[in-house]
């Protein structure tokens, strides 16, 4: 189990290794990270992390660029904890 | 009317195999074909033709075309010569360029959406047959929808620099594929402004809609199921296997249709969709949604739009 900071939100929720950011946080009835298709299509799950370690599955290229990638931007719900971790929003809708 | 049904759907999958397990072992969709380049082709059990939908691995979710089928080989140059006399480009493609498929007419509509009329597909055949069919096959996987019935398409809508894509679309779908509005939601200060529409080319409240939004994209695509309780059970289905579900069993009260959406894999949204709410005329009148009671509209219970609804979409 690991903490999860939304710095922007100024909230923290616990994950585990196997749920990813989204389904953690909707388990405990929070809504600090935007929630959506949960599956890496729609995009307005998009948030930066600024600090932990993760892993990531496959998302879409529509929403998310190699370098934004690169520079520790995903979609929140293709994320897995790996220690604790600090993010923040990156942008509160999609589609733009 | 000679455009008779939504033929298939061709949609964008992130990882082929999480998406073949999910419309296979969640929608109880039958795989019937994979072609060289991966994509893979799927049916209902209740469909007799090859196949329904086909996904294909990409970057990226979303659709990337929707193909109707049409009753007659004729059809299609009388459909030809419409659509370019409508001012937009028609490619004829010839037989075997969708497989399975005889020739078929590729265009995009005035929202964005690339769309192909075919008259002819490979039959297989329902799972039970023609002759003294039984109700319903053995060993359905997941809810066992038996076709697939529609789709909703996102269509770019700015009212405030005139853009209305679903109200060019719509026209477009009633002009001249000769689908009719069935229902419709009014928007604006005068209640002149068309957000979103219903079509019919069958006798089912809806084979195609058309909803506003930001930029043009699939909303969902819609399997059929027999009734209440199997709506009441696919939700369990999909709580079980841990499927993101949008919002859980509720009716719509626009086409009065028993509803879930869900996602797929990769974040398509799917509906499980029963209940033929009424019968759907070309003489019926038009059914007309306020702005005000949108919510009601879409969400018939709670009576209130949820934010996913216009902004979640692939």
């Amino acid at each position: 189990m690991h903490t999860i900071f939304v710095k922007s939100e100024e909230e923290e929720y616990q994950c585990r290794e196997d749920q990813h950011l989204l389904v953690a946080m909707k388990a405990v009835g929070k809504s600090c990270i935007p929630s959506g298709c949960h599956g890496g299509g729609c995009g307005v799950c998009k948030v930066r992390i600024l600090a932990g370690d993760v892993e990531r599955k496959v998302m879409s290229r529509k929403h998310v660029s190699e370098e934004e990638q690169q520079q520790g931007i995903s979609l929140a719900c293709r994320v897995f904890p790996r220690s604790t971790v600090t993010l923040e929003i990156y942008e509160s809708t999609t589609h733009q | 009317m000679s455009v008779m049904r939504l033929g298939h759907i061709n949609v964008r999958v992130l990882d082929i195999e999480e998406a073949v397990d999910h419309y296979v072992n969640v929608n109880g969709m039958i795989q019937t074909h994979v072609d060289p380049l991966g994509n893979v082709y799927l049916k209902c059990w209740d469909e007799w033709d090859k196949y329904s939908v086909v996904l294909s691995p990409s970057d990226q979710a979303g659709m990337n075309h929707i193909a109707y089928k049409v009753k007659s080989d004729a059809d299609l140059d009388m459909y030809k010569t419409r659509i370019t006399e409508a001012g937009i480009d028609v490619e004829e493609v010839p037989a075997g360029t969708l497989e399975f498929v005889g020739r078929a007419l590729k265009f995009k509509v005035p929202s964005e959406h690339e769309m192909y009329l075919y008259a002819e597909k490979e039959y297989v055949g329902t799972s039970v047959g023609t002759t003294n069919p039984d109700p319903w096959p053995d060993d359905l996987k997941g809810v066992g929808a038996h076709w697939v019935d529609h789709a909703l398409l996102m269509c770019p809508f700015d009212p405030e620099t005139g853009v209305n894509t679903v109200a060019e679309v719509t026209s477009f779908m009633v002009d001249v594929l000769d689908f009719y509005l069935v229902e419709q939601v009014m928007v604006g200060p005068d209640g002149d402004i068309q957000l979103a529409t219903w079509l019919s080319c069958s006798n089912t409240p809806h084979d195609i809609a058309f909803v506003g939004g930001p930029v043009s994209g699939l909303h969902h695509l819609a399997y059929f199921l027999d009734s209440w309780n199997d709506v009441l059970k696919a939700a369990d289905i999909m709580s079980k296997k841990r499927v993101k579900i949008d919002v859980t069993p509720q009716r719509h009260g626009i086409t009065r249709g028993y509803t879930i959406y869900y996602f797929d894999p990769s974040g398509n949204r799917n509906e499980t969709f029963a209940g033929l709410g009424y019968l759907a005329q070309p003489d019926r009148p038009v059914t007309t949604w306020t702005e005000d009671q949108l919510g009601a509209g879409i969400f018939y219970h709670t009576r209130e739009l949820v934010e996913s609804f216009t902004t979640v979409y692939t």
